[in-house]
């Protein structure tokens, strides 16, 4: 209850962040970060969705990003779509995908679906790069146009402009983060909970884990596909580096700091490490070294994220004023 | 068809097959003993290459000079590879993190230390052509593929006919039956994880004169190596083995009618069709160590 209340007042501070923020840096470069900024505050949220609650390590993520980044400008460009539902299809058809490969691999084991998850990915990244009747090749698909909506009644707004796509990007990840918000507090995100603490335990209580799982992955997918989409459209172009490893290596940064299973933790660790490497402008080789250690020093020291630090302190606390009283005692 | 051609294809295909060999059944290997998947092991790989490049042609000291040094790398890294996994809890997640940043730092590094460029090996004492009747292919890479089969002919005696190899399999068979018999199992997981280590860095040495070498070989290999041992069996050895020879004959004989590219997706969608349908691997856990 009390977590769920401080999520709520994250959130919260979270959006009016992004909302003030809009106006404090309206240069189109801030605002392009900010944009990137949402992009990964969904990407993170999805690994942690099928991570920190569904319990499986997933580097399938990237793929279901490509490839719904993918699907939308093809139908866009090639068939005629309009932006929306050629999203919505890329979200769809990231989820049949993840939910295939999941069920395949969950037969054996969730080492499997680690495997299979990242062997998908660079398959995904081969077969951009391959087949180019489908995706152009290595040059990828250029002038994406821009989204718009219309309203019965009203011109139609375009989406065109660093501020508007801004608002389009918020909008859009506030909704598919709402989602998963959703499903985590509905029954099935207490299953989902309970299942990764206690597999054997959920299991004698008649829980089926894969169905569950199956969800997490499928929702995960849905909401990197989408995502995928709404980060191109920006772009204006989508090439075969949208599966680049790198966007891999951040978001397992962001929801190890953030900890897996904090929903508020791996917001704020999005934007941190989002913001952060552009304030910092390393080399990306020095970047990918850095990462590496903080990936080893976290799993090593914090497996449970960065919010876990201020209780360890406490307990150490704790027990060290114990022994002083014990000692005190005797 | 010519006949002679896919005679010829396939045995370049059983040279890199060798190759595929010595990387998976080091990955299985571990896999084994500890029940976690190395995702650095594509990279240590790498490793094994680049240094060969560095120590024979940087420094100079010559291609066969050069595999005492990568052996003892392979020896350090694989000593820090069992301590960076060894404390795990059985937390499989935690392991495959460990690894995945171990293999980022790897990567990293040959980027900052050697840069992208692709590199040549020379292996001057084989130069020349093999040729066996019809078959004719460079000298090293016949010279590879002996080496390479004798490497895994070793692994198969060391593992079989030796009482140090034989608690490996105890401790991968049964742990705790292995403790109570009086095995110490840490030592034999570390044995198997430098083990397997080595052999992955060693393939690297093998492979350098045969291709340019360069920082990102490592990705594909890992996923081919992956792929080997869901197909064969995780843990499996003999599996391993045998499906990395499958799967080099099969990518140098189906190059003579599809792209790379697509014989990466065949085996791909091969792997997802064996979890449908034989979610044990074709070797199953039986066949294990």
């Amino acid at each position: 209850m009390q977590d769920s209340l401080v999520s709520a007042w994250g959130g919260a501070a979270l959006l009016l962040i992004a909302i003030v923020f809009s106006f404090v840096f309206p240069s189109p470069y801030a605002l392009g970060i900010g944009i990137t900024a949402a992009t990964f505050a969904v990407l993170a949220t999805s690994l942690n969705l099928v991570f920190g609650y569904g319990g499986l390590l997933s580097f399938a993520q990237v793929g279901f990003f490509g490839l719904g980044a993918y699907t939308a400008a093809i139908l866009v460009v090639d068939t005629g779509w309009s932006f929306w539902p050629a999203a919505l299809a890329g979200g769809v058809l990231a989820a049949l995908l993840g939910v295939f490969i999941g069920f395949a691999s969950l037969r054996l084991s969730r080492i499997a679906f680690v495997i299979v998850s990242l062997a998908m990915t660079l398959i995904l990244h081969l077969l951009a790069k391959d087949l180019a009747f489908l995706t152009r090749g290595p040059a990828g698909l250029p002038g994406l146009p821009a989204p718009t909506v219309s309203i019965p009644g009203l011109s139609p707004v375009e989406f065109d402009t660093p501020r508007t796509y801004y608002w389009l990007s918020l909008t859009v990840s506030v909704a598919l983060l709402l989602l998963v918000r959703w499903v985590i507090g509905s029954g099935a995100g207490r299953m989902m909970m309970a299942i990764r603490l206690d597999e054997p335990l959920a299991k004698a209580q008649g829980i089926d884990p894969l169905p569950y799982r199956l969800l997490a992955i499928g929702l995960s997918a849905f909401i990197a596909g989408v995502i995928g989409a709404v980060h191109v459209f920006n772009l204006t172009i989508v090439d075969p580096s949208i599966f680049d490893m790198y966007y891999t290596e951040a978001i397992l940064i962001m929801v190890l700091l953030g900890g897996p299973g904090s929903f508020v933790g791996v917001l704020a660790a999005a934007l941190i490490f989002t913001v952060l490497p552009e304030l910092l402008r390393i080399s990306v080789d020095a970047r990918s070294l850095i990462y590496g250690l903080l990936l080893i020093a976290l799993a090593l020291f914090l497996p449970n994220g960065i919010a876990e630090l201020p209780r360890r302190i406490a307990r150490r606390a704790r027990v060290s004023s114990d022994g002083d009283r014990r000692e005190a005692d005797g | 068809m010519d006949p002679i051609l896919l005679l010829q294809q396939l045995a370049n295909g059983l040279v890199m097959g060798s190759i595929y060999a010595m990387i998976a059944v080091g990955l299985a290997l571990i896999f084994g003993v500890l029940d976690i998947v190395n995702f650095a092991h594509g990279e240590l790989y790498m490793i094994g290459a680049m240094a060969t490049w560095f120590v024979a042609e940087r420094i100079g000291l010559g291609y066969l000079q050069s595999i005492p040094v990568t052996t003892l790398i392979g020896l350090v890294l694989g000593y820090a590879v069992y301590r960076l996994v060894r404390d795990t809890g059985g937390s499989i997640e935690r392991a495959i993190i460990l690894t995945t940043g171990l293999a980022m730092v790897l990567q990293s590094s040959a980027m900052l230390l050697w840069s992208a460029t692709p590199r040549e090996v020379h292996f001057p004492a084989a130069t020349g052509l093999f040729e066996l009747g019809p078959v004719v292919m460079p000298r090293v890479r016949a010279i590879a593929f002996v080496a390479a089969a004798g490497c895994i002919a070793l692994l198969y005696v060391f593992l079989h006919h030796t009482h140090l190899g034989r608690t490996i399999r105890a401790v991968a068979q049964n742990p705790r039956a292995a403790a109570m018999v009086g095995i110490n199992a840490h030592a034999a997981i570390r044995l198997a994880v430098i083990t397997g280590v080595v052999l992955a860095v060693l393939a690297g040495t093998l492979l350098a004169p045969m291709y340019a070498v360069h920082p990102v070989m490592g990705l594909g290999f890992l996923v081919k190596a992956f792929a080997i041992v869901i197909i064969g069996g995780m843990g499996s050895l003999l599996g391993a083995a045998v499906v990395a020879i499958g799967l080099g004959s099969f990518e140098s004989l189906s190059s003579l009618w599809l792209s790379a590219v697509a014989a990466e997706a065949i085996t791909f969608v091969l792997m997802i069709a064996i979890l449908l349908v034989r979610p044990q691997g074709l070797f199953g856990r039986s066949a294990r160590l």
